[in-house]
């Protein structure tokens, strides 16, 4: 036995695993998308591009989806930045504190803003004590419940992406622009955020692809009326049982995730090496 | 001269970091309160203090037959994939095969493939060839999402390793069982050990694969308090949900007691 054989031995159980029990049913998917009763056909996405409701749909998990990247990256710069120049042990704390909720179900994180942002629940509870609500507003069910949700579920991801990058930057450059005379924030904005710019697209494009995709909490904090494409699709796969058309929504995801995640594989490989 | 930090940035930082610190548990304390409530209803802040149901859960069928099919599921999964990702992290890390980056691409891509566009495409396939989807069919969904995971971790391990230490082994006379389970078996040890609690935990949580690859009489806890959370929750739903987070707590404090979860929390 050579070396070449025994690293096959070793790698083939992996990819057999992955091109049959992952990339096959992906290619599976693709084909029903375009399965019809005679032949190809481009009906179910017809239908879809050509449903205005559909198109809601579509424009309003591009938005959400922009809005939560946002938001995201705005707590998620300044978070990592302080992560990275606290004492260690606080670093440790704060650690934990980004990777508890990571750890944590979506499902349960989601029941927990259920609870906080329902009717009777704290938050609208306290703005109407404030003055700030109406007695019958409601944050449940409307698309601020979705993004508050979303954004506390992918936060961890964004900051982590960034720590990476934030960590690797030389100390001795920030220190530079400091002894030159450069305000503290000026350093922060001409040396910092240039150099964690690869870590905050990065974390931009995963938190995007990970929002667009999502419908656990879109589905409970936004209700049945609020769609978004991913609640779209689980609801043709378990409710309409129209797998292909179900498919066929599924490829245009696909499409997009495609279209970031291409930036996302050469941005990486270039932090990484 | 330098110019000092000004005070209120000092202090905003610490107000926002305790903000973004309240943000980030809100839920999770949320949860563990309404589990301890005395009322029927769920409530926050909780009416009273008891531990009712917590005992309802552990009496109730349902639930522990989902925290069974759960907990078998994971279990497996984390033994498939430390097995099978840890094989194959050895053999990239050698690069004595063609295509070992693309290869160390290949098996990173569940990664950032969304679930859901993995999920339909399983049920699809499963439901064509095989009928209805068993636990079988999560087990290997399961290892897929989290083999990236293992072979991550253990890339990570070995590329610290010190290479010339397996060359040393077969000087010495070591034969290749030898030399795989005596050396590089140890030296990647504490990275399958991160990327199998990793893999545990991703598939006892997980929710999307478990929700399209589901039956009636087969869900997980996840898919079990989904369906709770969609019709009536009553706070019985905390109380498991906080067997959950206090079963995260505890993987956390094990990966970092053996491991420290800086080095795998920022790469």
């Amino acid at each position: 036995m050579t070396d070449r054989t025994e690293n096959l031995v070793l790698v083939l159980p992996g990819l057999l695993l992955l091109a049959l029990a992952f990339f096959v049913p992906i290619a599976r998917m693709l084909v029903l998308s375009v399965e019809g009763e005679a032949g190809l056909t481009l009906t179910h996405f017809e239908r879809f591009l050509s449903d205005p409701f559909y198109l809601s749909v579509l424009w309003r998990t591009v938005r959400l989806s922009l809005i939560i990247t946002l938001i995201c990256a705005a707590i998620g710069f300044p978070m990592a930045y302080i992560m990275a120049h606290v004492g260690p042990r606080l670093r440790l704390w704060l650690i934990v504190l980004v990777i508890l909720p990571l750890m944590t179900s979506v499902v349960i994180r989601t029941f927990g803003w259920m609870v906080l942002l329902g009717r009777s629940g704290l938050i609208p509870e306290i703005l109407r004590d404030l003055g700030l609500a109406e007695r019958n507003f409601a944050i449940m069910r409307t698309e601020a419940a979705i993004v508050i949700g979303m954004v506390q579920v992918l936060l961890p991801f964004m900051t982590l992406s960034i720590l990476g990058v934030i960590t690797r930057i030389d100390r001795r450059l920030e220190e530079a622009a400091r002894t030159m005379g450069c305000s503290f924030l000026g350093t922060l904005r001409t040396v910092v955020l240039p150099l964690a710019m690869p870590g905050i697209v990065a974390g931009s494009l995963l938190v995007f692809t990970l929002s667009a995709s999502s419908f656990v909490t879109p589905n409970l904090l936004g209700g049945s009326r609020i769609q978004v494409l991913a609640a779209s699709i689980y609801r043709s796969v378990t409710q309409t049982l129209d797998w292909p058309f179900a498919a066929a929504q599924a490829v245009i995801l696909f499409a997009g995730v495609l279209l970031i995640l291409i930036p996302y594989a050469q941005l990486t490989r270039r932090a990484d090496g | 001269m330098v110019r000092a930090v000004p005070a209120w940035l000092r202090v905003g930082a610490w107000v926002f970091v305790a903000l973004t610190a309240l943000f980030l548990l809100a839920p999770l304390v949320v949860v563990v309160g309404v589990s301890v409530s005395e009322s029927q209803f769920i409530a926050f802040p909780p009416d009273g203090l008891s531990l009712r149901w917590y005992r309802e859960v552990l009496q109730s069928d349902r639930y522990l037959a989902s925290a069974w099919i759960s907990l078998r599921v994971a279990l497996a999964v984390t033994v498939t994939a430390c097995l099978i990702g840890g094989a194959a992290a050895i053999a990239i890390h050698r690069r004595t095969l063609p295509f070992s980056e693309a290869m160390a691409t290949f098996f990173l891509s569940p990664l950032v493939l969304p679930t859901i566009i993995y999920a339909i495409g399983m049920l699809m396939l499963w439901s064509a060839l095989f009928g209805p989807v068993s636990i079988l069919t999560l087990w290997l969904g399961h290892t897929a999402i989290t083999l990236p995971f293992v072979v991550r971790t253990t890339l990570a391990v070995l590329s610290e390793s010190d290479p010339f230490l397996e060359e040393a082994a077969k000087t010495m006379g070591a034969n290749r069982l030898q030399r795989l389970w005596l050396v590089v078996l140890p030296q990647c040890l504490p990275g399958l050990l991160a990327g199998g609690f990793f893999a545990f935990n991703i598939s006892f949580d997980e929710a999307v694969l478990s929700l399209f690859l589901r039956r009636p009489d087969m869900t997980t806890l996840p898919v079990q308090i989904y369906g709770q959370l969609e019709f009536s929750p009553d706070p019985s739903v905390a109380a498991v949900s906080s067997i959950m987070i206090a079963l995260t707590v505890f993987l956390i404090i094990v990966i970092d007691r053996m491991l420290g979860i800086q080095k795998f929390a920022s790469n």
